[in-house]
């Protein structure tokens, strides 16, 4: 009942293509659980985030979130899941400011004929000032370099306010001290609102050591040994 | 042609102003959602359309073409959505074909209507627009106005990212067809005064022009429309003076408006530097 995330049997197929992409994986993950997702390119990381918020349909099995089965038209349910997408880059002529893609985040949640609360707006600066990047919210985001943009769509994920996050290699373009600060913030979030976390990374880190649970992908499927394997008990 | 009365011209001024606003403000949406092949292919759909209801004599020319933009949209319409390589080709088959049954339709049209309405479907025409045409232009304005204000934050959303306002819960099929079947009426409805064949530069080029001078696309939705007005006001007097088509002379302003806003663009800048 706890379950936050629950995958059964899913399988998922692009279109177009033979080979499903993700092969009969169940996997759940329980309220204020923080789980690290690892696996070579290819493996079906980003597949597996986008079936749990449903932006990809699945072929067969079921998702569930809070309970609720996910489909693409689930548009509700998405409002409580936040996704860092893996490669998102905007070119030079953007026409959107920094502080409007962090709000921007919000508007589903306002819904149609209304104006962004006072409070859309604070949470908005709130998340630009916790990411450290403050300074940069009136700029346009197609003139920030890759890492400051990164901390624009992390503000963006945080001011939203969700229940299931689900990041896709939050640390890239980042640099050293950067990949540190951020993971203790997205630590720190994680924590404070009891989120349920899901984040996919290539690199060891605060993060992974604070994950309660490592889920191997390879070839589409779960490896069966990786899952329910507390790292911190495996170092001790 | 300065000799004619203001009360005739005066319908074709509120027209095209309207028409100016109207189509630069769907063309914000068409340019940064690269939606031009489909605009294009719309905008002939209209005038093919428009023939096909000159022809047939008891149907009102100005519904055939909003019910062939807005089939047009809806064929075309999924094509574009998926972004298939292949959707520009096959988007760039269909205008010249619209296109050609225009011209066919035209053909065969009355001789009654192949004077000044038929010529008008395709260069636009001073003389052309009623106030009841105007009436019905400024209803779809308020009606745009409406639908801008209502839904502009998920629009907004979506214009900065599809993907990312889909992952943050709205609907975006339900707003990209919104999107289309505007832009489909807006094109029927304007076709009347700049004609099918340059409709399309009213569209896009002031879009662009906004979208090459600024960076807030809060910005780019105010100055659009007022350079699509500017662009209908100078046609309109264009024409007046210089006795040419409205259609052309719009379409003449439209570009030197946008060749201005490149020569002044900050986001050229850097591009500019480089090549040095
Ligand atoms: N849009 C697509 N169309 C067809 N196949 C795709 C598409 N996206 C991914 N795939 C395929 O699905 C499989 C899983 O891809 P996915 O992006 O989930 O890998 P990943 O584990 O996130 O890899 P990486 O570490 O490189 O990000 C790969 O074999 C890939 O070729
Ligand atoms: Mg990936």
């Amino acid at each position: 009942m706890d379950s936050v995330v629950r995958l059964s049997a899913v399988s998922a197929v692009y279109e177009g293509e033979r080979t499903p992409a993700l092969h009969n994986v169940s996997l759940s993950a329980d309220r204020g659980q923080m789980v690290a997702i690892i696996g070579p390119n290819g493996a079906g990381k980003t597949t597996l985030l986008e079936v749990i918020n449903g932006l990809l349909p699945i072929t067969e099995g079921e998702v569930r979130v809070l309970g609720e089965q996910v489909t693409p038209g689930s548009h509700r349910l998405r409002r409580q899941i936040a996704y860092l997408p893996q490669d998102m880059f905007f070119p030079p002529a953007t026409p959107f400011l920094a502080r409007d893609v962090v709000l921007m985040g919000r508007f589903a949640g306002i819904g149609p004929f209304r104006a962004p609360h006072h409070k859309d707006r604070q949470l908005a600066m709130d998340a630009l000032t916790s990411v450290g990047a403050d300074a940069l919210s009136r700029r346009p985001i197609g003139r920030l370099s890759g890492g400051q943009q990164r901390k624009v769509l992390l503000a963006r994920v945080i001011a939203r306010q969700p229940r299931l996050l689900l990041l896709d290699e939050p640390l890239t373009n980042l640099d050293p001290d950067a990949k540190g600060e951020i993971s203790r913030l997205i630590l720190s979030i994680h924590r404070q609102l009891g989120l349920t976390t899901l984040f996919v990374s290539h690199e060891s880190g605060p993060l992974l050591v604070a994950s309660e649970r490592v889920v191997t992908v390879v070839a589409g499927r779960i490896v069966p040994d990786s899952v329910e394997e507390p790292l911190l008990v495996k170092a001790a | 042609m300065l000799g004619i009365p203001l009360h005739i011209v005066l319908p074709t001024l509120i027209g095209s102003l309207l028409a100016g606003m109207m189509c630069s403000t769907m063309g914000v949406f068409v340019v940064r959602m690269k939606l031009s092949a489909l605009g294009f292919a719309m905008s002939h759909a209209a005038f093919a359309g428009a023939a096909l209801g000159l022809l047939l004599a008891s149907v009102d020319p100005l519904w055939m073409a909003m019910l062939f933009a807005v089939a047009a949209a809806t064929i075309l319409g999924p094509l574009s959505e998926m972004s298939r390589l292949d959707a520009d080709s096959i988007i760039g088959a269909i205008f010249p074909l619209m296109m050609a049954l225009g011209l066919i339709f035209l053909s065969f049209a009355p001789s009654a209507g192949v004077g000044n309405g038929a010529l008008s479907l395709l260069w636009g025409s001073v003389l052309g627009i009623t106030m009841s045409d105007v009436y019905k232009l400024a209803v779809l304005a308020a009606t745009l106005v409406i639908v801008l204000i209502g839904f502009g934050k998920e629009f907004l959303a979506i214009l900065l990212d599809r993907k990312l306002a889909a992952a943050s819960g709205i609907n975006t099929r339900v707003h990209y067809y919104l999107i289309l079947f505007l832009t489909a009426i807006v094109v029927a409805l304007s076709l009347q005064i700049t004609g099918g064949l340059l409709i399309y530069t009213l569209m896009i080029l002031p879009a662009s022009a906004a979208y090459q001078l600024l960076y807030d696309i809060k910005k780019v939705f105010l100055l659009a429309p007022v350079l699509g007005a500017a662009s209908a006001l100078f046609g309109f007097l264009l024409s007046l003076i210089a006795d040419l088509p409205i259609g052309s002379s719009i379409a003449v302003m439209s570009t030197i408006i946008f060749l201005v806003s490149i020569v002044l663009s900050p986001k050229r800048r850097r591009t500019r530097f480089a090549a040095q």
